[in-house]
């Protein structure tokens, strides 16, 4: 059998959520199947400006083939058209504009799909809101799988996204919450689905105190990685982790780990220590107390599967829906929804390390059960086999 | 100091009672709820930022109840009614010197005037809209008659056609009536050329 993953972009340094999600999957498959990846030559997710000058390279064994980006993105242009359909009543052809706009727009990749669409037993398509999504699917549904990675963002609502729901022949779902939004938005239940979500990489080798002696790092923290942006909700966590401090009088420190979009306050118990490598990052989320995710919209937040892989509890946003969710089923993480829980829930973890060692230890169990590769490959799989049945 | 104090009572986990065994987070959250609802709400300023913090996680709590009972009605009535003259009411209760007096009965002086002017211009616009009027309506009479005329040709013109439509009919017909008369008579012409011929020669035998 051969697979091709379709994503929008793809590289090892590339460390967005769907992307890594993508290139780990298709890593993991590569075991069972012949796989190849189709992406762009993009690297920036505003523009997606051609960046990777080969049309060809090799990946981790896996062959990547890349496509150019025709059109690039323009900001102002894009926010503008999405604010218009987000606000006014529209026609379908605004929102395929706005389809197009969002991008990476890139003809090439599509019509290369259909004229090797032979070639492939199957294309598993990630991240449904973008173009190569939703015209590789609606121009092959019958070999499309999709990963949506969706979250509860307004634009999952738009007409085009209904219909694409329903056209391909499975759907690999990231979480419980993901999968009840999208059957209720679009009735696809007949649709074959499953909830897999992903695995992932722990490194051989991490170690807390040299974390500790590297960035010079005293005493209990608290930690938050990932992008250091508005739509993570880092403001909010900024505002409660300050005025937390202000009234409780602790010395926990707060440390952000991740590219920063954000003006991070000044402040002596708030280290910001930018992207770190893969070794660093599990060293940090090793010795911290508790991760930290104030995020609204996730589809599954793989940092929270890591953190619960090294027995570490978390206090996410209750208004998101999937944190909240993964946090009950695996009874790992507190959550809330204004600064009162959000101070009851952090002091009550600060103050008893019991409580923060059984929801680590329920946190790993829960990875362990969902997210080791070998449930994620068998999930995977028993999905081909069961396509293949209805061949 | 002692605020922090009492503060800090707010971190204490003998609150909250928690299975160690058997975490259930759905049930530690709701106890922190419980707890979170009996704690005093605090002074003003806390108030506020509470305020601040809950419009930031979503939509705030309900406000303090406004003043109930008729007094209130009328007085949120009125209220109402008055704004649109707030800035004329704030004006008017502005205390006015001389000097200002002065400003306004010149300003008043110089609108006489300006108004004088313009109605002086607007007479003469007047005067100039009457004559542009009246030679328009002449033009638009002289172009009625025309029009008139031309509508009355017209019909004539349609009746002309008509009846030498019906004419032509008329002869359309006459001409295949003598057509059909002809070709009678041909065949009675024929029929006695025939007989003139058998007579001969019955005579001639």
């Amino acid at each position: 059998m051969k697979l091709a993953f379709v994503v929008q972009r793809y590289g090892l340094e590339i460390s967005g959520g769907a992307e890594l999600h993508c290139r780990w999957v298709a890593e993991h498959m590569k075991k069972y199947f012949e796989v190849e990846v189709l992406t762009t030559k993009a690297f920036d997710y505003i523009t997606w400006k051609d960046h990777y000058p080969r049309g060809e390279e090799v990946i981790n064994g896996i062959p990547v083939k890349r496509f150019s980006v025709t059109r690039t993105r323009d900001p102002k242009r894009f926010g503008r058209i999405q604010n218009y359909i987000l606000e006014n009543e529209h026609r379908l052809e605004d929102e395929l504009k706005w389809l197009e706009e969002e991008g990476p727009y890139s003809p090439s990749l599509i019509k290369y799909i259909n004229e090797h669409q032979n070639d492939y037993d199957y294309f598993i398509f990630f991240s449904y809101r973008y173009y190569h999504s939703y015209c590789g699917i609606n121009s092959l549904p019958q070999k499309s799988i999709l990963v949506p990675t969706a979250e509860h963002d307004p634009v999952i609502y738009l007409k085009i996204f209904k219909d694409l729901f329903r056209k391909p022949r499975a759907i690999i779902y990231n979480s419980v919450e993901e999968k009840n939004m999208i059957n209720s938005l679009s009735q696809n239940m007949d649709v074959l689905g499953d909830i897999i979500g992903v695995g992932t990489e722990i490194p051989s080798q991490f170690s807390s105190e040299g974390f500790r002696r590297k960035y010079q790092i005293g005493g209990d923290y608290i930690i938050y990685i990932g992008r250091i942006d508005k739509n993570k909700g880092c403001h909010k966590l900024f505002d409660c982790f300050l005025r937390f401090k202000d009234e409780i009088g602790s010395d926990i420190k707060l440390v952000l780990v991740g590219s920063n979009k954000l003006k991070i306050p000044s402040h002596s118990d708030i280290a910001y220590l930018g992207f770190l490598s893969e070794e660093d990052k599990f060293s940090a989320l090793e010795g911290a107390l508790l991760l930290m995710m104030p995020s609204f919209y996730e589809s599954l937040s793989m940092v929270t599967l890591e953190a619960w892989a090294l027995r570490i509890p978390v206090l996410a946003n209750a208004r998101c829906e999937v944190l909240k969710g993964q946090c009950m089923r695996s009874n790992a993480g507190l959550f809330y929804e204004n600064y009162e829980e959000f101070r009851e829930a952090l002091g009550l973890l600060i103050s008893s390390p019991g409580l923060c060692e059984a929801m680590g230890k329920n946190g790993q169990e829960y990875f362990r059960q969902n997210y080791t590769w070998e449930v994620i490959e068998n999930k995977y799989l028993s999905i081909l086999d069961q396509l293949e049945k209805e061949k | 100091m002692t605020d922090k104090k009492e503060q800090k009572k707010f971190i204490k986990k003998e609150e909250i009672n928690i299975d160690y065994d058997n975490i259930d987070v759905a049930d530690i959250m709701d106890q922190i709820k419980r707890k979170i609802a009996t704690q005093p709400i605090k002074a003003a300023e806390g108030d506020l930022k509470n305020e601040a913090f809950y419009s930031s996680f979503g939509p705030s709590p309900a406000g303090p109840e406004e003043p109930s009972g008729t007094k209130a009605k009328v007085k949120k009535l009125l209220l109402r009614v008055m704004k649109p003259f707030s800035p004329l009411i704030k004006v008017m209760i502005f205390p006015v010197h001389q000097e200002t007096q002065n400003n306004f009965d010149q300003t008043n002086r110089r609108l006489d005037l300006l108004n004088e002017k313009l109605e002086g211009e607007l007479g003469k616009i007047h005067e100039k809209l009457d004559h542009l009027n009246q030679a328009t309506n002449k033009r638009v009479d002289l172009a009625f008659e025309g029009l008139n005329k031309a509508l009355e040709y017209t019909k004539l013109l349609h009746s002309l056609s008509h009846n030498i439509v019906v004419e032509l009919t008329k002869l359309k017909i006459e001409q295949e009536n003598l057509k059909v008369k002809i070709r009678i008579m041909e065949k009675d012409f024929e029929f006695l050329g025939r007989k003139e011929k058998a007579i001969e020669k019955e005579i001639f035998k």
